[in-house]
């Protein structure tokens, strides 16, 4: 058990989050800001998507992102930005081009990249991508040359991927213990990630402490919180899912949690509701599947598969997906699509 | 910039990031201290002090040592810890005396709070503090000086989040009159952590944070490492590496006017390395409000001379121009500007000091 110390309140650190977001947002608007001021932006927006999970944050820190380039082609920490919105749009190796571009840049010009943050940018590509190995190895470098928080959190995002539950937990430990910050978002978004990783092991009271964790630290984590009713749902505390991931369907413009609540809505046989929201996620899915078809297509698959209830589409995305990156879970999904197709074909003949 | 952005543990975290401490007379009543500590750089309407952490002044009365070239800081120290709490609609806060006293206030109460021989505001004020940052990073990039006689500043009409401290030095501190002061933000909790300290204006960015011109730790950010140190009492093991940054930046600083100003010591250590590495302000309250005076206590020292000043460090002083004409300079030769010589607001002589906080940007349009 490691000691909990205070951290700042989830609700303070968001409203923090905002005044700088509102603070350099205008510099930005009316070009007085400078490359650094731009790159932090990005940034601080991602984060604040990554938190309460809203999509138009990220498209907001691509378009800044892009404005960027435009300005100032030759900075290497301006393509850094870049390379970082592409892969929060699955554009992994749009982003990977961009980082090889900013290292050739850093080597022959200043500013120079931190070699640190560009090989961390490239461990989670590589991650992304399901090259395990070549991830693992830059970040056990990193984690030898400094074994900061950091670090070590990234090491147990890529063993909780790969399923190796042990290292998760060992460098979960580590990297709590080296934790100095009073910033609550940095310890929930490592708490997410273990509930993932039991999740994915179907250790589902384990997940639930995990997400339940997440939550409590930034009340407004939006995945957490989503994955949190996901969990309660298959532990069967239906009403508990339901009143985690309603006011998540009613708010958020990522129609994942509407996806989900439709589905936990039709087990238990609210079928109108549950229409309701299956219609509002398929309208959203499409909307964000035309703008960035690489981002959404794993989410839109799994939609398909289940509330959605169409195996053509689900099979289509989840191809897609497999395309964008051949992981474990991406081959799982298409699996799973192949078979709903097959099963769906059957039906009809 | 100041203390703004110094370093990666201040940058992932600006709740905790200290952009200046202040310390100075009373403009108002000479028997009052003042002490203000700026957190929160680039503050935007809704920024809020964090619940976890412990915004702290620390005091401690000082003397110059006899050989004359350093403090003699005493052991006795006063804090007075400000924590905060809520969020909706107002955020309160408390400030713990050295006599054990609490004082309650509210954040963005002019009115403040207030005990026996202090009183204290806390809010979001206008950032007092100016400079042309890219340019002093261009100076650094290039070797060369690159300010311009108009430059431009990074901090204009920004926000902080400031917390005021006025005291009746005589009744609230003991010994003086001359005082070293801190500020430090530390994790709460039982054993609280030191997050960041801060003393001296543009320590950690322009006078510590260049890797290049440090031939012992080229690779080394040394400012999270730094932030942690007590400041009145450093740990052994880093103070080599300290002295090393400080003595390879001050002379590449005196290097820029292709003069030696501050000739190294037999053992390649630059005059204000050790003055720098007693990193508090220091201030005599025996003496009147100054406008201009930081520093003064210190040069006095260095030239064997009675200091004729209060020192500590005023809202209004155009720092970076007196700071790169010391480093650069000496004062022997021409002032050396950045092209910066005000903030959006100035400070006012009438507590709580600090100017109210700017419209957010593009808002009149």
């Amino acid at each position: 058990m490691i000691a909990e110390r205070p951290f700042t309140h989830g609700a303070i650190a968001v409203l923090n989050l905002n005044a700088q977001i509102d603070a350099l947002e205008p510099q930005v608007r009316l070009g007085r800001a400078t490359v650094e001021v731009r790159v932090g932006l990005v940034e601080l927006i991602s984060l604040r998507g990554l938190i309460v999970g809203r999509i138009a944050d990220y498209e907001r820190a691509e378009e800044v992102a892009e404005e960027l380039l435009r300005d100032a082609p030759g900075h290497a920490g301006a393509l850094l930005a870049r390379a970082r919105t592409r892969a929060g749009f699955h554009r992994f190796h749009e982003a990977l081009s961009d980082l090889d571009r900013a290292e050739r840049l850093s080597s022959s010009a200043p500013p120079a990249l931190d070699a640190e943050t560009a090989n961390s940018e490239r461990a989670a590509i590589l991650q992304a991508l399901g090259r395990y190995d070549e991830a693992l190895a830059l970040r056990e470098e990193a984690v030898h040359r400094r074994a900061s928080f950091e670090n070590l959190a990234a090491l147990v995002g890529l063993h909780a991927e790969r399923g190796e539950t042990d290292a998760a937990e060992r460098r979960y430990a580590e990297s709590r213990s080296h934790y100095r910050g009073v910033s609550p978002f940095p310890l929930a978004l490592l708490d997410f990630q273990m509930g993932r990783m039991w999740m994915d092991e179907n250790r589902l009271h384990d997940a639930r402490r995990s997400f339940d964790a997440a939550w409590r630290r930034v009340p407004a984590y939006a995945q957490a919180q989503g994955h949190l009713g996901e969990v309660e749902a298959q532990l069967g505390d239906t009403n508990s899912a339901i009143a985690s991931l309603h006011p998540l369907a009613a708010s958020s413009d990522d129609p994942d949690y509407a996806a989900q609540l439709a589905r936990i809505l039709g087990e238990v046989g609210r079928d109108a509701e549950s229409r309701h929201w299956r219609s509002l996620a398929a309208e959203r899915y499409d909307e964000l599947l035309a703008k960035h078809p690489e981002a959404f297509a794993d989410h839109a698959a799994e939609f398909w598969l289940a509330a959605g209830a169409d195996p053509d589409k689900a099979l289509k995305w989840a191809q897609t997906n497999v395309e964008v990156r051949n992981t474990p879970r991406a081959r799982g999904l298409l699996a799973q699509a192949v078979a709903a197709q097959a099963s769906f074909v059957g039906s009809r003949s | 910039m100041s203390d703004h952005i110094s370093g990666p543990r201040a940058i992932a975290d600006p709740v905790i990031d200290i952009t200046d401490i202040y310390a100075f007379p009373c403009p108002e009543n000479p028997q009052d201290l003042v002490l203000i500590m700026n957190v929160f750089p680039y503050a935007g309407p809704s920024a809020l002090f964090s619940d976890a952490t412990i915004y702290r002044f620390r005091v401690r009365p000082v003397a110059i040592a006899p050989a004359g070239r350093t403090f003699a800081v005493a052991d006795e120290e006063f804090v007075f810890d400000f924590t905060f709490s809520g969020l909706q609609p107002e955020q309160e806060g408390r400030c713990k005396l050295p006599n054990g006293d609490l004082i309650e206030f509210r954040v963005n109460d002019e009115s403040g709070g207030r005990a026996k021989g202090v009183q204290v505001f806390v809010g979001q004020r206008s950032d007092p503090f100016f400079l042309d940052g890219p340019m002093a990073e261009r100076t650094i990039a290039t070797r060369k000086l690159a300010f311009k006689d108009v430059g431009s500043d990074r901090l204009y009409g920004k926000n902080v989040l400031g917390i005021v401290l006025r005291i009746e030095w005589a009744t609230v501190l003991k010994g003086g009159p001359m005082f070293a002061v801190v500020g430090e933000t530390l994790a709460a909790g039982k054993r609280p952590v030191r997050l960041e300290r801060v003393g001296r204006p543009e320590i950690k960015n322009i006078t510590l944070s260049a890797k290049i011109f440090d031939t012992v730790n080229r690779d080394l950010e040394i400012r999270d490492i730094y932030n942690e140190e007590d400041a009145f009492n450093l740990f052994k093991h880093y103070v080599g590496a300290y002295r090393a940054r400080l003595n390879a930046n001050l002379a590449f600083f005196d290097g820029l006017d292709d003069k030696v100003d501050w000739p190294l010591d037999q053992h390649g250590n630059h005059p204000l390395t050790e003055l720098l590495l007693a990193d508090f302000l220091v201030l005599d309250a025996s003496k009147p409000f100054c406008e201009t005076s930081y520093f003064e206590i210190e040069q006095a020292m260095l030239e064997g001379r009675a200091h004729s000043t209060c020192g500590g460090r005023w809202l209004n002083q155009d720092l970076v121009d007196f700071l790169l004409t010391l480093y650069i300079n000496a004062g022997k030769g021409p002032p050396i500007r950045d092209g910066v010589d005000a903030p959006r607001a100035w400070s006012s002589k009438v507590f709580p000091y600090m100017a109210p906080p700017n419209a957010p940007e593009g808002a009149a349009a």
